[in-house]
């Protein structure tokens, strides 16, 4: 009976969803049932269409991994966009300083780099939060602006490519590209790095001392002290990691994607990251699904515009919609499933 | 005929009966003091008056009139206004401001400000509430703020004032012209009603006393008529407390033989602690022995949540020190001072005590993830920690369907028995324990009791904080009081003790000097 209501919950969320989407594509002059089947088509119609979608997804996931990770920690990370950015040009640096690097050595040490970049860009809002009790929300949120505005003096002055007018980096040295997997798509190896760091992450929160005390500060900050747990420590412990995973989603999209630095390098990854976490349930493998999920609508709705003319703004109506839906769904539907309290 | 008349007044929260059959009456230009413990039921009986709560039974009258099911703004209405241990102002607005809130004065939305702060300094002068009306509350001083409070009644036109521990917030100077304002508002005809268990103060102030014990009515008595010591002893209540004492008989054998030489095993001495200002903690010093049971007792928020954290090491002194065993724990944190032996056992169970959304196995292993025997420096041996939960779980009898279920679905005492069985499961030296029955149930209260008996006779030393005066007496060796930052005496808990003493001095009377 329960299971039941709770699975006609999520379909109204997903009827209401899908009337607004159609509605909003009728009242931007457009065939809806046209726009439907150029969605289907685009995402998932053609091996590009799919490895499209999973090269959206792998920064998506990247950085929602490490969202994820500091809410479980209580540090409400809002500035994956300024660590994807401070990523992107951390490995764009490393890549610079060192292009005689074999591949093997240099895609791993860019990748690192950018993690760090992101990890210590992040560590600060954490100290301030973990030392003096600072809203991380609040200052995540204005580093981005510093973070974002630092790589465009970077590709003006630092990193510019002397040999082009626009404000952008030289290309890279091929021994940084990370492989591609899929021959004749753009998929590369980032994807099999965000499995991989979906993986660490798991077994971090879930079967780690680090972890379990990471977890214990962000679920009761006060028992974990009264137990011996550094509040302040394990903070800044998780808003480096959450930092890093976001950095490391800015290094492989220059690895693996751009190639060089680029203002605008992240279209707003870091604040889907957020969604993509909501989604997602904070848990690693819900943050891939979900990520997955998200970049199929965005590479849908792209192609939507191509084949029916409905602007891509649609995608961005739908998710907005949809996380109103899911914060919303429990209040919503509550004749249906009844109070859903307690568990996380 | 009384201005006020509550008749044969009962209320039960669950099973608890907070009021059981409780008349009381005022008239005009009388202050009567309602006099108790903490829990006997002054504040349920006050929130039934003023309106919060409905009463299961009774009856009240306000001159003359029955008054049935009313708000608290139909009580304002009528004449009635409370004063509440925590102020009710907006921090950010000016006094003027404050006690016009929500009225619709002349020129209503735009209220000439000049005539209301004229009005309101008359009446300041009036009753001589010093209070400048242009000044922001957040500015004030809490005395300050409390005349703020009482002007706010008057200028509502209340007859009859509820002040609820009033000079609880109030330094020794602010209490003294606080009595000066009770004794204008007498000559002016109002009537008062002072929660308080402030002996001093209720023989100072009050014409009339009524003295609560366990939600019952024990005495009723004219404030010329009365002498401390039997306030101290009708509010305690003798028979009550010698009946707990002789359930768990004196200290151990071990605790009377020691040895002046050896060091006792938790020792503090003049520690101070100040925050924002207030001082906290006044050159607390005191001793516990290995063996023994010391019972701090007090009234709620006279620096025990301070003391037992100091000890613990969650906050830093600001002067004095803290021994282990002799040597001093300067410096060290909560986890190395929990390797030297110290156990807690918070007050507040579901913020310091447990992490709620965690199983009953990971609340269990808090505080045991560096021990030894849980082997792996990274990973977490989580069917070690299953096993251990569920020793645990068959050792205190708690009641849960495995070490997996959520330690939010347990009920206050199991919740309890949890916290117990993890923090004495090192067998700790030192075990500081905050409130440890509030709140449960008689089975888990008894317990929880004959857990920290058994540690006692196993030799920890026990530092007991406890409002429960009944609790101090059942357990402890020894007991000292704790009022208003600074520790009395400690009195042993024998035959000899002297009952009218130890409430005198949870009156804030008497000698001061280290334990």
């Amino acid at each position: 009976m329960r299971a039941l209501g709770l699975a006609l919950s999520y379909a109204a969320s997903g009827l209401v969803l899908l009337a607004a989407a159609a509605g909003a594509i009728a009242a931007a002059g457009c065939d809806p049932a046209a726009a439907a089947a150029g969605f289907a088509r685009g995402a998932f119609g053609s091996v590009y269409g799919l490895s499209e979608v999973v090269v959206r997804a792998t920064p998506l996931a990247l950085a929602g991994l490490g969202v994820a990770l500091g809410f479980r920690a209580g540090f409400f990370n809002i500035g994956s966009e300024g660590q994807i950015y401070l990523g992107a040009a951390g490995a764009t640096a490393t890549a610079l300083l060192f292009p005689g690097l074999p591949p093997w050595a240099l895609a791993p040490l860019c990748l690192l780099a950018g993690a760090a970049a992101g990890g210590a860009w992040a560590a600060v809002p954490g100290l301030l939060k973990a030392r003096f009790g600072l809203s991380e929300a609040i200052n995540t949120i204005m580093f981005n602006y510093i973070a974002i505005n630092l790589v465009g003096i970077l590709v003006r002055t630092l990193l510019k490519d002397p040999a082009n007018p626009l404000p952008m980096s030289p290309r890279l040295p091929e021994a940084s590209f990370l492989p591609v997997i899929v021959p004749g798509t753009r998929l590369h190896a980032g994807f099999l790095l965000a499995l991989a760091s979906a993986a660490f992450v798991a077994v971090l929160i879930g079967w780690t001392k680090a972890g379990f005390r990471m977890r214990a500060v962000g679920l009761a900050p006060r028992a974990a002290a009264a137990c011996g747990i550094s509040v302040a420590g394990n903070v800044l412990l998780a808003s480096t990691l959450s930092g890093a995973l976001a950095g490391l989603a800015g290094a492989s999209e220059i690895a693996g994607v751009h190639h060089r630095l680029l203002e605008g390098i992240s279209p707003g990854f870091g604040y889907l990251a957020i969604i993509v976490a909501l989604l997602g349930r904070n848990r690693p493998a819900g943050v891939v699904a979900s990520a997955l999920g998200i970049a199929a609508l965005q590479v849908g709705s792209t192609a939507m515009q191509r084949s029916a003319g409905v602007p891509t703004s649609i995608a961005w109506i739908i998710m907005g919609l949809l996380v109103a839906l899911i914060l919303a769904r429990p209040t919503l539907f509550r004749s249906l499933i009844g109070a859903e309290g307690g568990k996380r | 005929m009384a201005l006020l008349s509550m008749r044969r007044i009962r209320k039960s929260f669950g099973g608890t009966v907070a009021n059981d059959d409780i008349s009381i009456d005022v008239e005009a230009g009388e202050i009567r003091a309602l006099l108790g413990e903490n829990g006997a039921g002054k504040t349920t009986l006050m929130n039934i008056l003023y309106g919060l709560y409905e009463a299961d039974s009774g009856e009240l009258f306000w001159k003359g009139r029955e008054l049935g099911a009313h708000s608290p703004r139909e009580s304002i209405a009528a004449g009635l206004g409370m004063v509440h241990q925590h102020f009710m102002l907006v921090p950010t607005l000016t006094v003027s401001q404050n006690v016009t809130l929500g009225l619709k004065s002349a020129g209503h939305p735009f209220p000439d400000r000049r005539k209301l702060d004229a009005k309101l300094a008359a009446l300041s002068r009036l009753y001589g509430l010093d209070a400048p009306p242009a000044a922001k509350v957040a500015s004030l001083s809490l005395g300050e703020q409390q005349r703020v409070e009482i002007l706010k009644l008057l200028y509502r036109g209340a007859e009859l004032l509820i002040l609820d521990e009033p000079t609880a917030v109030l330094t020794p100077r602010e209490a003294e012209s606080f009595l000066a304002v009770l004794k204008r508002l007498k000559a002016e005809g109002h009537a008062v009603i002072l929660i308080t268990h402030r002996i001093a103060e209720v023989l100072q102030a009050a014409d009339a006393i009524t003295v609560l014990r366990g939600g019952r009515k024990v005495a009723e008595l004219a404030a010329a008529e009365a002498s401390p010591e039997e306030l101290s002893r009708l509010m305690i209540g003798r028979e009550v407390a010698k009946a707990g004492r002789a359930r768990h008989g004196a200290a151990s054998p071990s605790a009377t033989t020691r040895t002046a030489a050896s060091p006792a095993a938790l020792r503090l001495d003049s520690v101070r602690l100040s925050e924002r200002g207030r001082e906290k903690l006044s050159g607390i010093s005191l001793e516990v022995h290995g063996g023994e049971i010391l019972g701090i007792a007090g009234i709620d928020g006279n620096g025990q949540r301070e003391l037992a954290e100091c000890v613990l090491g969650l906050r830093r002194s600001g002067s004095g020190s803290v021994r282990f065993g002799g040597s001093s724990v300067e410096g060290k944190g909560v986890a190395a001072r929990a390797r030297l032996g110290l156990a807690y056992v918070p007050d507040d169970r579901h913020r310091d005590g447990l992490v709620l959304d965690m199983d009953l196995a990971e609340n269990f292993a808090l505080k045991s993830l560096d021990r030894p025997g849980l082997r792996g420096r990274l990973f977490l041996n989580r069917s070690r920690l299953a096993a251990a939960a569920a020793e645990a779980i068959r050792d205190y009898g708690i009641k849960a369907s495995g070490p997996s279920s959520g330690a939010r679905l347990l009920s206050g005492g199991n919740q309890q028995k949890l916290i117990l069985a993890r923090e004495l499961a090192g067998s700790p030296s030192i075990v500081v324990v905050s409130q440890p029955t509030r709140g449960l149930d008689v089975g888990a209260a008894e317990f929880v009791r004959e857990r920290l008996i058994e540690r006692r006779d196993a030799g920890a030393a026990i530092l007991l904080i406890s409002a429960d005066l009944d609790e101090i007496l059942a357990l402890s060796d020894r007991i000292a009081v704790m009022h208003r930052g600074r520790l009395s005496e400690s009195l042993a808990n024998d035959e000899g003790l002297d009952l009218t003493r130890l409430g005198l001095l949870m009156a804030g009377e008497g000698a001061e000097t280290p334990a």
